[in-house]
C-alpha cells in the first residue's frame, strides 16, 4: 500500500514509518503540519494515511481538520486518525459523512503491530477501525440506548466488536466462537435493531455505526 | 464658513446638554425646595416640618442611585469616560433544605422577600450609597449652577423681549450662546472626581483580593502537590518497572526465550497502563479537547460521555481567556458530576451564552433538588474559584427539584 504519515513529533513519525515499512508497505510522503497534511493527502491520494490530531501551527485539532477537509474534497479517502486521547465528539464528526474508510484509534494501538497494520488494511479496504473505548461510550449513551437493552450480553459483545470494524471471522477469533455462530448472533441482533443485514462487511459496519451515531 | 457651522453646532449641542445637566443635577434641590415651600405654607404648628423633612429625605435616598446612574450614563455618552458604579454586589440567595431562603444575613419565606431584605441592608452599609448622596449635594452647585447659565440667558432674553427691552434681549442671547459650548463641561471632572471609587471602597476591594489571592495560592500548591504525587506513584514507578522488565528480558533472551517473551509482553502492558494513567492525569490538569476546540466543544464532549441525557445549548466558538475557559469547564464538570452522583436526574441541560459583559453558563437538571452548600463543600470551592475572576455562582435547588445552577463570569 502507498501510505502518507502525518505526525509532528519526530520520534513517533520515524517509528511509525519504520513499522509500516517493516510490514512491506510504502510510505510515499510524511507531513508535520496541518496544511502540509492536507496538501500531501490531496497530492498523493494514498491508499491509506495515518494522521495525528494535534499538529502545528496552532497545536489544536489541525490534523483532524485537514483529514475532514481532504475527505470533503475526495469522499471516502481512507484515513486513520491517531491521537493521545479519543473523544466521542470527534468520532461522531468523522463518521458523520457515512462513507466509511475511516479509523480513529489511540496512539497506544501501535503497541500491537499486527493489529495496527490490520486496522490500516481494513481502513484502506473501505472499512473502519474504531477505538473500543469510543464504541463502548457510543453503546452506553445516545438515542440508541433504549433499544440496545433488548440485546443479549453475547450480542452486545458482537455488536461492539463489529462497530470497531472487525469482520465476522475476526470477531469469532476474539470471542473464541465459530464464524457461523457469530453470523447467527449478527442476524439476530440486526433483527432486534431493525438494520438490514448485508453480506458486504464494510456496509454492515457502517450501518451499525450510523445506528450508534444516531443518524 | 465651516468654522462658523461647527461653532453653531457645538453651541446647539452644548445648549441641549446644559439643559439636561441642569434638570438632572437640580432634581434633589427641587425636592428640598418644594419641601421648604410647603413647610412655610403650612406653618400651622411648629412640628409640621417633620413629616416633610422625612419625606424629602426618603425621596433623596430613593433618587440617589438612579440620578447617579444617569450621571454616569451622560458622562459615558458625551465624553466616552466610563465610570465603574462600584456598588457592593449582593451575595447569591440560596434556598435551604428547610424551604426557607437565606440571603447571607437572615431567613425569609420567599426568595423575593429575601432579596428585598438583602437589598435594603446592602444599601445601608454600602459606602457607595453615602458617596452618592455627597455627590448629589456637590453636583447641584458644581454642575447645576454653570449648566444653568445658557437656559437662564434664554430666560432673560425672553423676559427682555416681552418687555420690549432690546438691551436685555441681546444680553440674554449673547450670554446663552457664548456659554452654551462650555456650560455643561463641568459634568465630567465633577462626576469622575466624586462618583469614582472612594478610598473605603478601594480598601474593601483590596481586602477581598488579598483573601482571594491567598485562596488561589493554597489551591494551586495543593494541585501541584497532587500532580507530583500522581506522577511519582504512577507513571514514574511504572517506567522503572518497565526498564526492569526490559533489562531482565535482555538477560533471559539467550537462556530462557519464553520467559523473556512473557516479560516483554508485561513491559508492553505496563507501557499501555502508564499511558492510560498519564492520559487521565492530563485530562485533570487541562482536558485536550479544551485546548483543541475551546469551551463549547469541550463541554459537548463532556456531555456525550455522561450516563444521562444531556443537551448543550451554545452558539459557535467563544474566544475566552484560557484561565476563564478552564475554570468554567471544570465548573461544569463538577456540576454535572453532582447531577450524576446526587440528583437522581434523567435529563440535564447545559447552556452557554455570552452577552456584552458576561459569560453565563447554566446547568439544570430534572432531579430531586435539595442541593446544599457547606462551607468546605465542592460548591463553595467552585464559588471561590469563580470569585478569582469576579465571577458568581447562583444555586436554586428547592426540595423536590429541579436544581438550577448559574455561573456568571465577567469578560471584556
Amino acid at each position: 500500500m502507498r501510505i502518507v504519515v502525518a505526525e509532528d513529533l519526530y520520534l513517533l513519525r520515524d517509528g511509525m514509518v519504520r513499522l509500516i515499512e517493516a510490514y512491506g508497505h510504502e510510505v510515499v510522503a510524511t507531513a508535520t503540519t496541518g496544511p502540509e497534511t492536507l496538501e500531501a493527502l490531496l497530492k498523493w491520494r494514498p491508499d491509506v494515511s495515518v494522521v495525528d490530531v494535534r499538529m502545528p501551527p496552532t497545536q489544536s485539532d489541525e490534523g483532524l481538520r485537514a483529514a475532514l477537509a481532504a475527505r470533503g474534497e475526495v469522499p471516502g479517502l481512507p484515513i486513520l486518525i491517531l491521537s493521545q486521547h479519543v473523544e466521542q465528539l470527534y468520532a461522531r464528526e468523522l463518521l458523520a459523512d457515512g462513507t466509511g474508510a475511516i479509523g480513529y484509534l489511540l496512539k497506544d494501538s501501535v503497541f500491537d503491530a499486527d493489529q495496527f497494520i490490520d486496522a490500516l488494511e481494513r481502513v484502506a479496504a473501505g472499512g473502519t477501525a474504531m477505538d473500543p473505548a469510543v464504541i463502548a461510550k457510543l453503546l452506553s449513551s445516545g438515542p440508541s440506548n433504549r433499544r440496545l437493552e433488548r440485546l443479549t450480553e453475547r450480542e452486545h459483545d458482537v455488536l461492539s466488536l463489529m462497530a470497531e470494524g472487525l469482520s465476522n471471522q475476526a470477531i469469532g477469533g476474539r470471542l473464541f466462537l465459530s464464524e457461523s455462530a457469530i453470523s447467527k448472533h449478527t442476524t439476530s441482533l440486526f433483527g432486534k435493531l431493525g438494520i438490514t443485514d448485508d453480506d458486504n462487511n464494510n456496509r454492515r459496519v457502517l450501518a451499525v455505526l450510523a445506528y450508534l451515531n444516531g443518524v | 464658513m465651516r468654522q462658523a457651522t461647527s461653532w453653531v453646532k457645538s453651541a446647539g449641542v452644548g445648549f441641549v446638554r446644559a439643559c439636561v445637566a441642569t434638570v438632572v443635577s437640580t432634581l434633589v434641590p427641587v425636592v428640598w425646595a418644594g419641601a421648604v415651600v410647603l413647610a412655610v405654607w403650612w406653618a400651622s404648628n411648629p412640628w409640621s416640618w417633620i413629616p416633610l423633612f422625612v419625606l424629602a429625605s426618603v425621596a433623596t435616598f430613593a433618587l440617589s442611585r438612579p440620578i447617579c446612574r444617569i450621571f454616569r450614563f451622560l458622562v459615558a455618552r458625551w465624553t466616552g469616560t466610563v465610570i465603574t458604579p462600584g456598588y457592593l454586589e449582593a451575595a447569591p440567595v440560596v434556598q435551604l433544605s428547610t424551604g426557607y431562603w437565606w440571603n447571607g444575613t437572615s431567613y425569609s419565606r420567599t426568595s423575593k422577600e429575601a432579596r428585598e431584605d438583602q437589598e435594603l441592608r446592602l444599601r445601608w452599609r454600602d459606602p457607595a450609597t453615602w458617596r452618592d448622596l455627597r455627590f448629589l449635594g456637590i453636583a447641584a452647585i458644581a454642575v447645576g449652577v454653570p449648566a444653568a447659565i445658557p437656559p437662564a440667558g434664554i430666560a432673560v432674553a425672553v423676559l427682555g423681549f416681552s418687555r420690549s427691552t432690546a438691551a436685555l434681549t441681546v444680553l440674554g442671547l449673547v450670554v446663552a450662546i457664548a456659554a452654551a459650548p462650555y456650560a455643561w463641561r463641568s459634568v465630567e471632572p465633577v462626576t469622575v472626581r466624586f462618583l469614582g471609587a472612594s478610598a473605603a471602597m478601594l480598601a474593601d476591594r483590596v481586602g477581598e483580593l488579598t483573601a482571594q489571592r491567598a485562596d488561589t495560592t493554597v489551591a494551586q500548591a495543593a494541585e501541584i502537590r497532587r500532580i507530583e504525587r500522581d506522577l511519582h506513584d504512577g507513571a514514574q514507578a511504572r517506567l522503572v518497572a518497565l526498564g526492569l522488565s526490559l533489562a531482565t528480558a535482555e538477560k533471559l533472551m539467550e537462556t530462557d526465550p519464553s520467559q523473556a517473551r512473557a516479560l516483554l509482553r508485561d513491559a508492553r502492558a505496563g507501557a499501555a497502563m502508564s499511558l492510560t494513567e498519564l492520559r487521565e492525569l492530563v485530562k485533570g490538569i487541562s482536558p485536550p479537547v479544551l485546548n483543541e476546540r475551546g469551551l463549547v466543544d469541550a463541554v459537548r464532549a463532556l456531555a456525550l460521555d455522561l450516563p444521562l441525557d444531556v443537551s448543550v445549548d451554545a452558539g459557535g466558538r467563544l474566544h475566552l481567556d484560557p484561565p476563564i475557559e478552564s475554570a468554567l469547564y471544570f465548573g461544569v464538570a463538577e456540576l454535572v458530576t453532582n447531577v450524576v452522583k446526587h440528583a437522581r436526574a434523567t435529563r440535564a441541560r447545559i447552556s452557554i451564552a455570552r452577552d456584552d459583559a458576561d459569560i453565563v453558563v447554566e446547568v439544570e437538571d430534572n432531579g430531586r433538588g435539595g442541593a446544599e452548600t457547606s462551607a468546605d463543600g465542592g460548591l463553595a470551592g467552585l464559588r471561590r474559584r469563580l470569585a478569582v475572576f469576579d465571577g458568581t455562582l447562583e444555586i436554586t435547588s428547592p426540595v423536590g427539584g429541579p436544581t438550577r445552577v448559574k455561573m456568571v463570569v465577567p469578560c471584556e
